[in-house]
């Protein structure tokens, strides 16, 4: 199968809109679930620092003499998407299980991004690896919310 | 397709920014049209020569008293000149893909490396200072001190709107100068925008001037005598007569011009990882810059005949693969990886090239004739990425600089042929070497003459702390820009021997 090369600018897209997504989701949790408000809501101001910190380092090293568009390769980022629509009847154990798939897809989005860019300067993929592991640390924190509802 | 928002919502009617104010022109108007949607964006003023000679007395009466503006001081607006420029950081990108075609990455790459020029040149109190010796004799000292000249003009080329400029004029305002920058006819808004900036950040009338127009305002600045010295980036023809002029004449001048540049790949290259360099080189930019690859040399060093062939068909293949799946189209679509040739005119400049290829020979590999975008845009200025193979470098697609996606492959049994296919060549901008050898790529830079020199690198853009270098065809002058030597370009030293009876 082809393929697909996909330009920076189109990855530092949908990173902002994954964080934004992700905020709005945090906060509909936190609206909707009273138990873990506080950490709700940290988790999405912690996303729109995560659009900030991706926005400010991609435009502070941007380059056009770099592989810019042609280093993101056998990406499909539809791979990274999760269906995060809380409705009346979603329960709060059915909330923290998309949230948890929603940063497991969201961690492996930054950690892929962050491999392939390693050929361009250090700040890009070191921002990458970064938001990686604040995502990687709220799943492990909604995994152990999950698992005191059982 | 997503296509961003457009900076530009109407046609704009540019005017000349002289002595700190907007002046309309009594010049003919002509049309800016951006070369993705060919619509009309702006109509620019072909100056006058009374115009010119404004711009100049303007700078000139501006120079004494910005001279003594404290060097701190005159960084000080250069640190609010990069503040505004961050903050419209996105506009001046599109700006730069609206007017030139290229794409919204390449455009944010040319703001950013625009605006570390500036960061640069903040440092003028350091970069300036002078030096000096005691006791050169008895009680008898000396030293040294950098003095600005006055007036500088300043002559880009379309392919880099509102980077071009900038590798010249934070030096030349830092160091005391005053400018007058013509930027290219095809791409002025880029230069309007960033001199509203400039206009913003509280730079004195007169210090930063921009009159528009083509060749024959061009001419009216080199006849002026008020006018120091040149920087002019562009064609090896012009970029010639500017030197003979400016020597005539006696202005200091740094032209910066055409180039054909040869990358090589070694048999020990990391394949992937250059032919993913080697995309960006012969293809960004739609390959309309000075640094972009031209001609691809395969290299048999150390191989007999059946490993050669089969190396250099993996190359080739992997090339032609990667370059077949670059997507085209309007650069401020995220997803498009090269943009359209800038103007109607060099397309078919290179459509020129693509038959005398074809007919001196050549192998027609990938045939960008045949134009596939992405979106539905006139395919009034579109070439996708062309490959010729065997090719050799006496043809003309091989020799002559060609300014657009055109890439030719060609072969060199070893590493000396490959040298020689370079320097028999008449231009030295760029050179680059792809390898796992550190012996090669020491080698390589040792031998080459060329001015810019890659290693695993496909474009090989000095940093703006860095010169911009070049050799033969593709430079005339001595200092370069950027960095340390244009802070020398734009200075006299004048030395000074002291003693106190």
């Amino acid at each position: 199968m082809e393929e697909p090369n996909v330009t920076a600018s189109t990855i530092i897209s949908f990173a902002k809109k994954l964080e934004e997504d992700s905020s709005r989701f945090y906060e509909r949790l936190a609206e909707k679930f009273a138990e873990n408000r506080e950490t709700f809501l940290s988790f999405a101001r912690e996303s729109e620092r995560n659009k900030e910190l991706v926005a400010r380092t991609y435009q502070e090293t941007i380059t056009d003499a770099l592989e810019a568009c042609f280093s993101f390769k056998g990406l499909n980022l539809n791979d990274y998407i999760v269906e995060t629509t809380l409705t009346e009847d979603t329960r709060y154990s059915d909330g923290l299980t998309m949230a948890v798939q929603l940063e497991v897809k969201a961690g492996k989005f930054y950690s892929d991004v962050a491999e392939r860019s390693k050929s361009l300067l250090a700040t890009i993929p070191r921002a990458f690896r970064e938001v990686a592991e604040r995502r990687n640390g709220r799943k492990l924190r909604l995994k152990s919310l999950l698992d005191d509802t059982k | 397709m997503t296509v961003l928002e457009e900076p530009i919502k109407e046609v704009l009617t540019l005017r000349n920014y002289i002595d700190g104010e907007w002046v309309e022109s009594e010049g003919e108007l002509a049309d800016v049209v951006n070369p993705a949607t060919c619509r009309v964006i702006a109509r620019i003023p072909i100056s006058t020569r009374d115009e010119v000679n404004a711009a100049v007395e303007a700078a000139k009466k501006a120079f004494p008293e910005w001279r003594r503006t404290p060097p701190l001081a005159r960084a000080r607006c250069l640190f609010r000149l990069k503040q505004l420029m961050e903050e419209h950081f996105e506009e001046l990108s599109r700006i730069q893909t609206m007017e030139h075609g290229k794409t919204i990455d390449e455009s944010r790459g040319e703001t950013r490396r625009g605006i570390e020029n500036v960061e640069v040149a903040t440092g003028i109190p350091s970069l300036m200072m002078g030096y000096n010796l005691e006791d050169i004799a008895a009680g008898i000292d000396e030293y040294l001190i950098r003095q600005p000249l006055g007036v500088f003009g300043i002559i880009p080329a379309f392919n880099f709107p509102f980077m071009v400029p900038l590798w010249f004029a934070p030096y030349a305002v830092a160091t005391g100068n005053c400018v007058i920058i013509k930027p290219s006819p095809h791409v002025p808004i880029s230069q309007v925008k960033l001199v509203e900036l400039v206009d913003e950040a509280g730079f004195p009338p007169g210090v930063w001037n921009v009159v528009h127009g083509g060749g024959t305002v061009a001419s009216h600045m080199l006849a002026h005598p008020d006018i120091k010295g040149f920087c002019f980036v562009g064609s090896t023809a012009v970029g010639k007569d500017i030197y003979r002029r400016c020597g005539e004449t006696g202005k200091r001048v740094i032209a910066q011009c055409g180039a054909k540049n040869f990358l090589l790949v070694m048999p020990d290259a990391d394949l992937e990882r250059t032919i993913a360099a080697c995309m960006t080189s012969f293809y960004g930019n739609t390959g309309q810059r000075c640094l972009s690859g031209a001609n691809l040399v395969v290299v048999g060093e150390g191989l007999n005949e059946k490993e050669y062939s089969a190396f250099y068909s993996k190359v080739a293949d992997a090339f032609v693969g990667a370059a077949s799946k670059i997507r085209v189209g309007y650069g401020l679509d995220e997803s498009v990886q090269m943009g359209p040739v800038q103007n109607r005119d060099r397309k078919e400049r290179i459509l020129g090239f693509i038959q005398k290829g074809v007919e001196e020979g050549a192998r027609l590999t990938l045939d960008g004739r045949k134009i596939k975008l992405v979106g539905d845009w006139p395919h009034t200025c579109f070439l996708n990425p062309t490959v010729f193979e065997d090719i050799t470098p006496d043809m003309t697609i091989g020799r002559e600089e060609i300014f657009g996606p055109i890439a030719s492959i060609m072969r060199a049994r070893s590493f000396d042929e490959a040298m020689e296919m370079i320097h028999d060549n008449p231009y030295g901008n760029a050179a680059s070497i792809f390898t796992s050898s550190g012996k090669w790529a020491r080698e390589f830079q040792y031998r080459v003459e060329c001015g810019n020199i890659g290693i695993n690198i496909g474009i090989a853009a000095p940093m703006a702390f860095f010169p911009f270098s070049g050799m033969k065809n593709s430079f005339f002058g001595t200092l370069h820009g950027q960095g340390r030597e244009a802070v020398r370009f734009f200075t006299e030293s004048k030395v000074v021997i002291q003693r106190w009876f």
